[in-house]
């Protein structure tokens, strides 16, 4: 058996920065895999990573777990990540477990990706 | 070699009669016809241990040593190291110490080696290997031959692990997740814990009282599942009860759960909810990490969810200050506490799933709304994730409760 790049989480840089689009739900069945997804991504983003997952619908206590594991990893190296969340149901997830006051989060990518300096 | 041979070879490894052992003496057996097929002298089965990071020699043929006396290689050094690091199938045709780590084999005399990866599940669980004490030139069919053989050994070896790990994670579970709930005077209560499809989880409720004779009240759900989560669920209700009888304040003691949870298990994730009622039991004081707020029935009205203030969830990294918030509550009211198995399900907001909780508790003595709420959430599937839920209902004022005087701890909470 081989290892190959994970087909469900694609990494893609924009405009300079790594980002992984999450799938319509997260729960113990792929999060240990998109924890190393993510993780793997991180490395190519000179200490960024955006999450986009504005697809995703359901995300559980593993999903979670994921998550907040990238985000102590970029931490620990003076990094950061950001997530772009635009459904309501993880919304509310964020907020009833407090990581949208933990983790910077935005409503699109375009927010979340940084800003073209002004000329 | 001729064709019928290769494929009794192949018939003595993949034989279905063997299924019929139990696994440990799978391996065994396994191992023996190994030696007897390839003509080697030793054969090994050594397993990846996750949490040193080293393959330690469990079961083998020829020179037992290595499992009596414990050989424990680390993966990326040496010849078994290599294997598992690499994941692919490695052949030496010199054996001393600059390439074997195990001293038992070269001195022992072996002189060629080969080892192959066992995987499960695109994972390496340990690594399967033989050795010969004249030298020899082991040929490519004998190294698919023995990769058959690790295949094989390494479902055997995942359903051993898996069964072994079920075991002591219900144990634990079974352990920690008290049988009897302590009898308080003006309190009657109920509670259920169902393990998830497969595996125990990490949920857990507690209840304990004070010296001072409040009542306290945890909820938690650690992230994860099976063994490992049991293990941190341990740790954290242990610690939680200490910190609970050093600090009055319910977002003291969470803050100092949390920031021994980061520092001694650092990849850790939970929510916890932890509320400690006055003795009058008129009045609770509750503060939530992360954990889902709890539901209140009042007799006559509709049930709906304790404004209770969120606060994170514990193991983020922030040094945070979780509200604390005080909940009044009348007579016969009754509270439930719960963990996300009950209330989440795949493709809803939330908010659906709480809705649904509070339109089936009602104010009923705990048993029976235990069992209305289970009967109407859970009903016969079985629930993917584990379920924990605590009911506990106010008695009615009986006389001799309004003596007890109440702690004024009004106030700088949030």
């Amino acid at each position: 058996m081989t290892q190959t790049p994970d087909t469900r989480f694609p990494c893609e840089m924009v405009s300079g920065v790594p980002v992984v689009v999450t799938p319509d739900a997260i729960d113990i069945t792929n999060a240990g895999a998109l924890r190393a997804a993510l993780l793997d991504c991180y490395e190519h983003g000179h200490g960024r990573l955006v999450i986009d997952m504005s697809r995703t619908r359901f995300c559980d206590t593993a999903g979670l777990h994921a998550l907040v594991g990238a985000h102590k990893h970029a931490l620990a190296e003076g990094g950061e990540i950001r997530v772009v969340i635009s459904d309501a149901a993880i919304q509310r997830i964020f907020a009833l477990t407090g990581l949208d006051q933990a983790i910077p989060n935005f409503t699109s990518l375009q927010e979340a990706l940084p800003q073209p300096p002004a000329s | 070699m001729p064709v019928e041979a290769r494929l009794r070879d192949i018939q003595a490894i993949t034989d279905a009669a063997l299924s019929r052992l139990d696994d440990h003496e799978l391996l065994a057996e396994l191992l023996d016809r190994l030696r007897e097929i390839l003509q080697v002298d030793t054969a090994a089965v050594l397993l990846l241990d996750l949490s040193s990071g080293q393959l330690i020699a469990t079961v083998a043929a020829g020179l037992e040593e290595e499992v009596q006396q414990g050989v424990r290689i680390p993966v990326g050094r040496g010849f078994a190291g290599l294997i598992a690091a690499e994941r692919k199938p490695v052949i030496l045709d010199h054996v001393d110490h600059t390439t074997v780590l195990n001293p038992i084999l070269w001195a022992k005399g072996i002189r060629s080696m080969m080892g192959v990866p066992m995987m499960a599940g695109g994972k390496v669980v340990g690594v399967l290997h033989v050795g010969s004490l004249t030298p020899r030139q082991f040929a490519g069919h004998d190294t698919v031959l023995l990769q058959m053989a690790a295949d094989r050994a390494a479902a055997a070896v995942q359903s051993m692990t898996a069964q072994a790990d079920r075991i002591a994670s219900a144990a634990l579970q079974h352990s920690l997740v008290p049988s009897a709930l302590p009898a308080v005077p003006g309190a009657e209560m109920a509670a259920r814990y169902v393990p998830g499809t497969g595996a125990v989880g990490g949920d857990w409720y507690d209840v304990f009282t004070q010296p001072s004779g409040e009542l306290c009240v945890v909820v938690g759900d650690v992230a994860g599942s099976g063994l490992a989560a049991a293990v941190i669920m341990g740790r954290m209700r242990s610690a939680l009860r200490a910190y609970a009888l050093e600090y009055l304040d319910p977002g003291e003691v969470l803050a100092r759960l949390d920031r021994k949870m980061r520092h001694f298990e650092p990849s850790a994730l939970a929510t916890v909810l932890y509320a400690v009622f006055d003795p009058a039991m008129d009045q609770m004081r509750v503060c939530l990490a992360g954990h889902f707020p709890p539901v209140i029935a009042v007799p006559g009205q509709p049930a709906r969810l304790a404004g209770a203030a969120t606060g994170l969830m514990i193991g983020v990294d922030a040094d945070v200050q979780r509200p604390v918030t005080t909940v009044t509550i009348p007579p016969d009211a009754l509270l439930c506490f719960y963990t996300d198995g009950l209330v989440e399900r795949p493709g809803e907001v939330i908010d659906e799933g709480l809705t649904r909780l509070c339109r089936v508790v009602s104010a009923d003595p705990p048993e029976a709304a235990c069992a209305a709420v289970m009967g109407a959430l859970i009903g016969s599937e079985p629930a993917r994730d584990d379920v924990a839920l605590l009911m506990l209902r106010r008695q009615g004022d009986p006389a001799g409760l309004a003596r007890f005087a109440r702690h004024s701890t009004d106030g700088n909470y949030a």
